[in-house]
């Protein structure tokens, strides 16, 4: 089926990493011939949490930083439907942190792509949680102090499913990377999408991304977890992207008595 | 008849199992019974009370004071003998010097039950003899409540109960158990229970919680009746997290609940405006406590109408239901949901310790799985849009995974569901959104008119004190005054046209309400229904008594 998309113009800045990773989830849809009717794209507030308004889909823009137990109870539901997030560092890793750590402990199967661009667009340019320290800011202007989320090694510390970061200027690789977490099938992905801001963050630019990124060789086994963490502590010069960790568990639909029993959307009639 | 029993005691001292096996006996022998209980945000130590009160009559309340206490501790004599009101008859457990009185008996319970954990069996068999129970009808109630248990248990329980049988006869007090003629209802729920039966049938699949007394009552019967209704339960990680995951599954198409109290319900103010302007059918359980804050944390109120009332930014059309008592919890849950579907809006139901943890033995309720209709389209036409404009302010609700598209924002949206700046798009969607609260105020419930035909005195009331205003009414009118009750168990939307005619200039009234600036009175007021009112408010954590509102309504006499 090929995607109509939505007569919607998208709200960003020219030149913004949004349009890449918009670009590639489209092409993502188009060459595995997802059927958008199945898919649910799930979003809280941001400049990222605009993207589901791009593509014709279903389509829940729920409240800033419940993007996450919006689409849990999506899933929940009707565990038939894939539920994707696109939303961003400060919808996911800030305001709705605590709602990241009890996802991932969940392992519900929710897909959630996170456009990391360490900054704050919407509001014009604070610190995000994953801004580098030093950052200057408006609000942080003697430059951050607090050390940096680490989402990756957080979702593995908590033996996440599936943990994988990309860039969105490589758009080959983060097509990989989204098509390898929404066939995932045992519970909760994680894809971190580092992410340029050229309107707020001069600092970890297109070309600072491009320098450091480093593709994961082919030799690491997603199943050691030593190993992953290693990997995932690794930031500066070089940065790894690829697929960090896949811990084997049950997902929450797998698991749980009363889905086993079929779709909880199933049971009316009317 | 007309006979309270009161357990008092330590948290973890057998208060409650002893006061559970009180409950199920008498329902057995065809007695009405109304259950209260008091108890510390604690696990073990404190101050606990259970009463049971029992009636050849049915029972819509609890009644201050007690004829039987026991009391386990120093602390419960202390604190409930003088408020042992009435002419009872007092068993103590304790070692203070207490200037003997008729009616006090001291009893080493540990001693004489024979071991701290049979004081429960002990106490039932002092109940049982002193209500001129046999012998055998005590062994047939140990043995009932023991069933599960191994022989030699049941068998030190019923010499437990053999040795409280035996013990009252030298007390030298009885009462005259008047036992009726007829089927009482064996049928035993809280308020607590009702409400998630009802959920449990009327389609509720997806409960989302994060425990809070006393609405963790409702949320751990949901996920006991889980399995066999089929619904998802689900421990949240907050209460943010629970709020947005009912809104999630609704609008997957899946009737959903969450339970919580007034603190937990500060935490989901955002989601309700999610709900308020996604238009997803919710509903949300406020079991009120006293607050500000933490408050008493185990205790009753009526604090949180005016919030429940004004909770969540911007304007959106809600309903709030308050049932007056356990039928009705049951009743009014399945109502909520319907409202909450037909109007596609989120619909808060008010109840409080008291009626939530109340226990009642009455007609049986339905439990057979029978959903509610969802009202959802299911065979969406080609050009769907989540909020097409519409007459009554409802658009029609695709799910989904179905025929077409479903696209639901939190911004301003067009009809379409896509976000928008446009003030047109705005003020369209606004007027439409609020259009609702007009057919939701012409299907709103008339409140309960009770007591004399042509009232002096009208008491208002709403919520879980609908069974004691009943009752005060009754005593009142008794006494040869002209009193009527009129009880709300819907609070919002109220119409004023509607309404209007149960207040006349002629006619003195009374607003009662568990909380200190009379919120339900100045709603009143603010509509235009009552101009001038007194109130009666109670805000000590304790339920309204009979004697309260009689002391209360003669204090404005005096």
């Amino acid at each position: 089926m090929i995607i109509e998309f939505a007569n919607t113009t998208p709200a960003w800045c020219p030149g913004c990493g949004d349009y890449s990773i918009l670009d590639t989830l489209k092409t993502v849809f188009e060459k595995a011939h997802y059927d958008p009717h199945k898919f649910v794209l799930v979003s809280g507030i941001g400049q990222a949490a605009k993207l589901p308004h791009y593509m014709d889909i279903n389509v829940f823009n729920g409240l800033h930083g419940r993007a996450l137990p919006a689409a849990t109870g999506i899933k929940i539901a009707n565990h038939q439907l894939e539920v994707i997030i696109t939303s961003g560092d400060g919808d996911m890793y800030g305001e709705g942190g605590n709602h990241l750590l009890h996802a991932i402990r969940r392992n519900i199967g929710v897909k959630a792509f996170v456009h990391n661009n360490q900054v704050y667009g919407l509001t014009k340019g604070q610190a995000s949680p994953t801004s580098d320290p030093g950052f200057v800011t408006p609000i942080q202007n003697h430059g951050v102090k607090a050390s940096p989320v680490n989402p990756l090694c957080l979702a593995i510390i908590e033996e996440c499913t599936f943990v994988a970061r990309s860039f969105s200027g490589d758009k080959e690789h983060l097509a990989a990377m989204m098509k390898a977490a929404i066939e995932h099938k045992h519970g909760f992905a994680l894809l971190d999408i580092l992410q340029p801001c050229v309107s707020f963050n001069h600092h970890n630019t297109f070309a600072w991304y491009k320098e450091r990124v480093r593709k994961i060789p082919a030799s690491h086994d997603p199943n050691d977890k030593m190993q992953a963490l290693e990997l995932a502590m690794q930031w500066g010069d070089e940065i790894p992207i690829g697929i960090f960790y896949k811990s084997k568990r049950k997902s929450f639909e797998e698991a749980n008595e009363v889905l086993q029993k079929g779709p909880l959307v199933k049971h009316y009639l009317s | 008849m007309d006979l309270v029993i009161r357990i008092a005691g330590e948290a973890g001292q057998g208060v409650v199992s002893a006061g559970d096996m009180l409950v199920n006996a008498f329902a057995k022998l065809d007695l009405y019974v109304f259950t209260y209980r008091s108890y510390m945000s604690r696990i073990r130590g404190g101050l606990n009370w259970y009463d049971i009160r029992i009636s050849d009559r049915p029972l819509s309340g609890m009644r201050g004071g007690s004829d039987i206490l026991f009391a386990l501790t120093d602390d419960a004599l202390t604190v409930l003998y003088p408020v042992n009101s009435t002419a009872g008859v007092v068993f103590y457990n304790t070692s203070a010097a207490l200037q003997t009185k008729p009616g006090l008996h001291n009893i080493d319970f540990a001693k004489e039950s024979g071991h701290s954990r049979m004081i429960n069996s002990y106490a039932v068999g002092i109940v049982f003899g002193l209500l001129g129970m046999s012998k055998n009808r005590l062994a047939a109630a140990i043995k009932r409540e023991f069933t599960d248990k191994a022989e030699d248990i049941i068998q030190q329980n019923n010499e437990a109960a053999a040795r409280g049988w035996e013990r009252c006869k030298t007390c030298g007090a009885s009462f005259k158990l008047e036992q009726r003629h007829g089927r009482t209802p064996d049928f035993l729920i809280s308020g607590a229970g009702a409400i998630g039966l009802s959920a449990a049938r009327s389609g509720v699949k997806f409960v989302a919680s994060y425990p809070m007394t006393p609405a963790t009552a409702t949320f751990t019967y949901l996920a006991g009746a889980a399995d066999k209704y089929n619904i998802v339960v689900e421990q949240a990680e907050d209460e943010i997290a629970a709020v947005n995951m009912i809104c999630g599954a609704a609008y997957a198409g899946v009737p959903s609940l969450a339970a919580t109290s007034g603190g937990g319900f500060a935490l989901m103010c955002e989601g309700l405006s999610l709900a308020g302007m996604t238009e997803n059918p919710i509903v949300i359980l406020i079991a009120m406590r006293p607050g500000p804050a933490t408050g008493l944390p185990t205790r009753t109120a009526q604090e949180d109408l005016r919030f429940a009332l004004h909770a969540g930014h911007g304007e959106f059309p809600r309903a709030i239901y308050a049932p007056g008592n356990v039928e009705q919890c049951y009743q009014l849950t399945r109502t909520a949901l319907e409202t909450a579907h037909k109007y596609q809006t989120p619909v808060i139901i008010l109840t409080d310790q008291y009626l939530q943890d109340s226990i009642q033995n009455i007609e049986p309720l339905e439990a057979a799985y029978d959903p509610i209709d969802r009202r959802v389209e299911l065979k969406p036409k080609s050009d769907y849009k989540r909020y097409a404009y519409s007459v009554d302010g409802v658009s029609p609700r695709a799910l989904p995974g179905g025929g077409a598209l479903v696209v639901c924002d939190s911004d301003e949206h067009s009809e379409a569901g896509h976000l928008t700046e446009d003030f047109e798009f705005r003020v369209a969607q606004q007027n439409k959104r609020m259009r609702k609260l007009e057919g939701m105020k012409a299907e709103a419930l008339p409140p309960t008119l009770y007591g004399a035909k042509k009232p002096e005195k009208l008491l208002v009331c709403w919520g879980s004190t609908y069974g004691i205003c009943r009752e005060a009414v009754d005593k009142l009118n008794s006494c040869n005054q002209k009193f009527a009750m009129l009880h709300f168990s819907q609070l919002w939307p109220l119409d004023a046209s509607r309404l209007k005619k149960y207040f006349n200039a002629d006619c003195e009234v009374f607003v009662l309400e568990g909380n200190f600036t009379g919120q339900f009175a100045s709603m009143l007021k603010e509509q235009n229904i009552v101009q001038e009112c007194k109130l009666i408010t109670r805000y000590d954590g304790l339920p309204f008594q009979l004697e309260y509102i009689i002391e209360e309504l003669e204090e404005y006499d005096n």
